[in-house]
């Protein structure tokens, strides 16, 4: 390890480790010889090629060192070197899970420097298929984490609505992962006959399926034994680190960008109350450990339905983009546009200098930034629970690496 | 509280290293050279003052910018003698955002770090350090992060040149 700061271990041997109910556990004191233990580059359970280096004393980890870059592909120098359009199949790229939220980011970011209004048919569909993507990520981050900690079932019941999600959003712009349907000025073309009742049964039958999904694995026993007290983040860890999104809210900060900074429709939804911001209590253990992580996506899920239908509720006929220059030239200047994404604040920050390729293209991506917390949050924790930490996170690596 | 109102507060209470601000504003019809800016508007700091610019507006009350959302690094042209140092800040209590933007000379980029306000800042920092070669003094762990150790050159910089090889893989 070439970092010099030494670690305190968080838990006390002889106090114990307070257990969910009350009692304690004890550990014998059997000091061995620091070992370093390298969890990765291809470890199933870090959601990609990522590695950590773990420094573990016995079963207690006393250092953590993530090391990235193994997915680099320079989304930031390709946005210096391809046109303003031709860069919007790149930004599905980085955050794979959640590809629509990407495109939106971007699209928003370009059309701040530009000063266009969208249609509002556009916004609509904008709006509803960022939701129905932020289902599918969190289905993905629930399902994958229950995988990680050694819950098989609930993964593969998860993935059944995932796909459904995918295959709506085939018929709405062909692609089942990298859409790039969402462009600068609106989105790619109007939605197929049908499709927006389709877009209602799935939220009909998501709404049952999601009961059984919250049984079977956000209040499960076992799920609850592996998470609950585990990877405490307090609310000063938090803001320190600059986190955002689940991983803010699991610590109670009441913070949600589509309310507190309301951007395309959210407005009108924050005025008409249609969705709420689920905030972490520490139910089941300490107020920030993983638990509450994977509880506010559980709920968030339900909060994208209540969002969904207000959409197919108010959605009208109408245009779907405005009139844009195949060519785009966007004035000079420099705007940065921070989103909701499913892991958090995804910002883009662009500089034009009035050409047809823009000057600087930086991508702020949240699984970056979410990341960097686990150097602290894994001193002191045990090595089996270096799975359910990381796992909490919720990362991309192809976010965190670009 | 909108933009002025950011400013006007930085103003009053004297934050250190202030320089001015930038504002976006309509082209100029007389001037056809004159094309105006777009976007955000931003607060111009000193970047070796940078840290305790950062710090003196997470503890104000009325400002409390107490999350870094993102800290990064532009280069604007290869004529330009300047790399730009973007930080965007946020507010969660009283809910506004502010970009913030540092002029820093490329013959010695060489700033502080602001780790020590931020925490967040030390992967940020890391990533402008490799790709713009950015020295942050004070900074806790300044390896490589994205790129490998013994890469050659600072890649989002202009005047980079992408390699012919590397260790025997060839880049063309």
């Amino acid at each position: 390890m070439s970092t010099t700061k030494t670690y305190e271990p968080s838990i006390s041997r002889t106090e114990g480790r307070p257990l969910a109910g009350g009692e304690r556990e004890y550990m014998i004191d059997v000091r061995t010889q620091d070992m370093e233990v390298n969890m990765g580059p291809q470890h199933p359970a870090t959601h990609g090629v990522m590695r950590v280096l773990v420094r573990a004393d016995g079963e207690l980890i006393t250092g953590a060192q993530p090391h990235l870059g193994y997915l680099h592909r320079c989304a930031e120098k390709i946005g210096e070197s391809v046109e303003w359009l031709q860069y919007l199949p790149y930004t599905d790229r980085y955050d794979y899970l959640a590809a629509m939220n990407n495109n939106l980011g971007y699209s928003m970011a370009v059309e701040k420097l530009m000063g266009i209004e969208i249609p509002r048919r556009a916004m609509m569909l904008r709006t509803l298929c960022a939701e129905l993507n932020r289902i599918g990520s969190h289905l993905i981050a629930i399902g994958t984490y229950g995988l990680d900690i050694g819950a098989f079932t609930p993964f593969l019941y998860m993935f059944r609505e995932r796909e459904w999600m995918m295959a709506l959003f085939e018929k709405i712009c062909g692609a089942r992962l990298t859409y790039s349907y969402i462009r600068i000025g609106g989105v790619f073309n109007d939605a197929p006959p049908g499709w927006l009742s389709e877009v209602e049964a799935f939220c009909d039958t998501f709404e049952v399926k999601w009961r059984e999904y919250y049984d079977l694995l956000i209040q499960n026993h076992i799920f609850v034994k592996r998470t609950a007290d585990i990877g405490v983040i307090t609310r000063e860890m938090a803001l320190d680190f600059g986190l955002t999104g689940p991983m803010l809210r699991g610590s109670a900060i009441d913070w949600d960008l589509r309310r507190d900074t309301p951007y395309e429709l959210y407005d009108e939804i924050c005025k008409d109350k249609a969705f709420e911001i689920p905030l972490a209590s520490g139910e089941k253990g300490t107020l920030g450990d993983c638990w509450d992580r994977a509880w506010v996506r559980a709920m968030e899920m339900m909060e994208s339905i209540k969002i969904v239908r207000w959409c197919l509720d108010k959605i009208e006929p109408g245009p779907v983009i405005g009139d844009i220059p195949k060519t785009l030239r966007i004035p000079p200047g420099e705007a940065y546009v921070g989103i909701e994404n499913p892991r958090g604040e995804l910002g883009h920050y662009v500089v034009s200098d009035g050409g047809k390729i823009a000057v600087r293209c930086r991508v702020r991506g949240p699984s970056f930034v979410n990341l960097a917390v686990l150097e602290e949050l894994m001193p002191g924790a045990l090595l089996a629970d270096t799975i359910a930490i990381i796992g909490s996170t919720d990362i991309v690596v192809g976010e965190t690496d670009r | 509280m909108n933009f002025q109102g950011i400013y006007d507060r930085i103003r009053s209470i004297q934050a250190p290293g202030v320089t001015g601000m930038d504002e976006p504003r309509e082209p100029n019809p007389q001037d056809k050279k004159d094309k105006g800016r777009s976007g955000d508007p931003y607060v111009l700091v000193d970047p070796q003052r940078l840290p305790e610019f950062l710090e003196c507006l997470r503890d104000d009350p009325s400002l409390k910018f107490e999350l870094m959302a993102d800290l990064t690094a532009t280069d604007p042209s290869k004529e330009d003698g300047y790399l730009w140092i973007n930080v965007q800040l946020l507010s969660l209590v009283r809910k506004h955002r502010l970009a913030v933007k540092c002029l820093l000379p490329k013959e010695n980029a060489v700033m502080p770090s602001s780790v020590s306000v931020h925490r967040g800042a030390q992967w940020a920092e890391r990533e402008c350090s490799e790709m713009y070669g950015i020295t942050f003094e004070g900074h806790p762990d300044p390896r490589n992060i994205l790129l490998p150790e013994d890469w050659i050159g600072h890649p989002l910089r202009k005047d980079y040149e992408f390699p012919e090889e590397y260790h025997g893989i060839s880049c063309k």
